[in-house]
């Protein structure tokens, strides 16, 4: 703990981005209770109000509602999909890639190959032509299919560091005395992997808010009402020259939450690898 | 050499086998979408009679593997069906022009974030902790995952709403090339170059870090050679290699990208094209968007897989040897 605080001392960028993703998640807890607009509601006679007209703090959309309301209501959405994608992808990326990685040989070769074929399309081209098809995406099969196209990533993380610590004393002790692969793989070696893991899986919540924010702007994300930041980006698109502030507050909801992550997995990474 | 060749072969081999497998992926995939082909064809008044007669005509009642290896056989000869959507409008006669356009996107940002991003990466490698490394390290970290479309939409507030500098959409006029509105191509082409300066340039740097702080730099150091002459004679040329594969790793990005950035400049690329062909249910154009999406990128990732073989003297003398 007191190593943590000294390293916060080191790195105050890392305290301003922390502050960020609290205040983003304070807002999606508390934040609709403390608004005087709900995130559907209509205001007639102030459409593609400016910021700060009858109360709009960031003014209305082309229907009249509240962008404030629809970030914030929106907020919710995008991070609990980029929370559970990251720690689905990575507990998936953990079973395959230390399998594959633990008893090698033609497993580790057919799961080489089956990444390789995964990783042949764009990630997310494989995402939006999956939930395009399948249609009326859900938060569950958004989690999913994001979680699908980052296993290659994942998983050879995973692999990566499983290979270099098979060889260690401790993995050849245990099997000795004849303690089963699995708990070989997940109670011996995990323990030992965690750091680099960690690393690995918050870098991915950046890039699972990057991804589940593009999906929704490609209008293939959570469907209406639900307000998504990536789809109000594109829904205000066309009035972009009359009313900027309807896609550059969303804009810069995502920029915000994206790169105050990045600097805290930055941080993350320097405190738990290298640095030590 | 020759075993540098026998690799060319042994890839092209091994990119030809996962293309076949992704063909059949994407195939299947399609099957699973709601909905039946001859009712789109025909619309909502089609009767029981007709549309029994279409599904029989296009063969829609035969095998998976049957109708899997009719399309396979088809997109061999060149010929990629006919779209649904545009009511049985070629795919072939559409598809190639917007290729065009992307690739040539994609070009311009190529040429936009490769130099900038190895020459920053250098800077802040050489200049390691001092305050133009900080400056570049931290931009590149905060625009290393900003969706496209958010950096896009910055960029028009600015150089297209507020400064009128530029088009808002990059749209071609009809009668036009976009060669006769190169203008178009500027917001579009920056708004990828954000992310991939990220990646690029924090692996540029890194790896500078590494080299620059390695015996024979040191040799040449105390050799008395001029620090300039080392960067660009010894350092850069060994630096450079790592940055080469993760430009390679990140093309999946760059594809992903452009159908961001099409979307949301209105461009008439193949990544709109799929947009639209997803919106409208259009199968054979949803089919052969994906599959041309895949190869063109299995197609960049190969040749920098090669590129890197044929600069990296360890691997083009002893290919073979593993």
């Amino acid at each position: 703990m007191k190593y943590v605080l000294y390293q916060l001392k080191r790195h105050p960028l890392a305290i301003i981005a922390i502050l960020v993703i609290l205040g983003w998640i304070f807002l999606a807890f508390a934040g609709p209770s403390l608004l005087s607009y709900t995130y559907t509601e209509m205001d007639s006679t102030f459409q593609m109000a400016p910021p700060g007209v009858n109360n709009h703090l960031l003014g209305t959309d082309a229907l009249g509602r509240d962008i404030l309301s629809r970030i914030i209501v929106g907020s919710r959405s995008i991070l609990t999909v980029a929370l559970f994608t990251s720690i689905l992808s990575t507990i998936l990326g953990i079973i395959l890639g230390f399998s594959a990685g633990y008893f090698g040989k033609a497993f580790d070769t057919l799961f080489l190959r089956s990444m390789d074929i995964l990783m042949s399309i764009p990630p997310l081209v494989l995402s939006m032509v999956v939930l395009g098809i399948l249609g009326d995406s859900t938060i569950a099969s958004l989690t999913l299919i994001v979680s699908i196209a980052f296993i290659p990533a994942t998983a050879r993380v995973s692999r990566g560091v499983l290979l270099s610590e098979k060889s260690q004393e401790y993995v050849q002790a245990a099997r000795i005395r004849g303690e089963s692969h699995v708990y070989i793989m997940f109670a011996e070696i995990l323990p030992n992997t965690v750091g680099p893991i960690i690393v690995e899986a918050t870098a991915r919540f950046a890039y699972s808010i990057m991804m589940v924010a593009s999906l929704g702007f490609l209008g293939v994300g959570l469907q209406p009402p639900t307000p998504d930041w990536g789809m109000m980006v594109i829904e205000n698109r066309p009035i972009i020259a009359d009313a900027p502030w309807t896609v550059l507050f969303p804009a810069l909801a995502i920029a915000s939450l994206v790169i105050a992550i990045s600097i805290f997995s930055d941080f993350i990474s320097k405190v738990l690898i290298h640095e030590r | 050499m020759n075993s540098y060749l026998s690799t060319v072969f042994s890839k092209v081999g091994s990119l030809l086998a996962t293309l076949l497998v992704i063909s059949l992926i994407i195939f299947s995939l399609v099957e699973l979408m709601p909905g039946d082909v001859a009712q789109m064809i025909l619309g909502q008044s089609a009767t029981e009679e007709s549309l029994r007669e279409l599904r029989q005509a296009r063969g829609l009642n035969d095998p998976f593997f049957t109708r899997y290896g009719r399309w396979i056989t088809g997109v061999l000869r060149g010929d990629l069906g006919d779209s649904i959507y545009m009511q049985g409008v070629p795919i072939s006669s559409i598809l190639w022009r917007k290729v065009g356009h992307s690739l040539f996107l994609a070009l311009t940002a190529f040429i936009i974030f490769v130099p900038v991003s190895i020459v920053l990466g250098v800077i802040a490698g050489v200049k390691e902790k001092k305050a133009a490394d900080s400056i570049i390290s931290f931009t590149g970290l905060a625009t290393m995952a900003l969706p496209e479309f958010v950096s896009g939409v910055i960029l028009i507030s600015i150089f297209a709403v507020r400064l009128k500098w530029l088009p808002i959409v990059s749209v071609i006029p009809i009668g036009q090339t976009l060669f006769q509105n190169l203008d178009i191509l500027i917001l579009p082409a920056l708004s990828i170059t954000f992310v991939m300066f990220g990646y690029v340039s924090r692996m540029q740097r890194s790896s500078m870090i590494i080299v620059m702080n390695s015996d024979y730099i040191k040799a040449a150091r105390l050799k008395g050679l001029p620090e300039r002459y080392i960067i660009f004679r010894h350092a850069l040329r060994n630096a450079l290699l790592p940055t080469i594969t993760i430009i390679g790793m990140n093309m999946g990005w760059l594809f992903g990208g452009l159908i961001v950035v099409e979307t949301l400049f209105g461009f008439p690329g193949m990544g709109s094209l799929l947009m639209t062909a997803i919106k409208t249910r259009d199968v054979p154009l949803i089919e052969a968007c994906v599959l041309l999406i895949t190869v063109i990128f299995a197609l960049s990732t190969m040749t920098t897989d090669l590129l890197y073989g044929y600069l990296n003297p360890r691997i083009r003398f002893k290919g073979g040897q593993r």
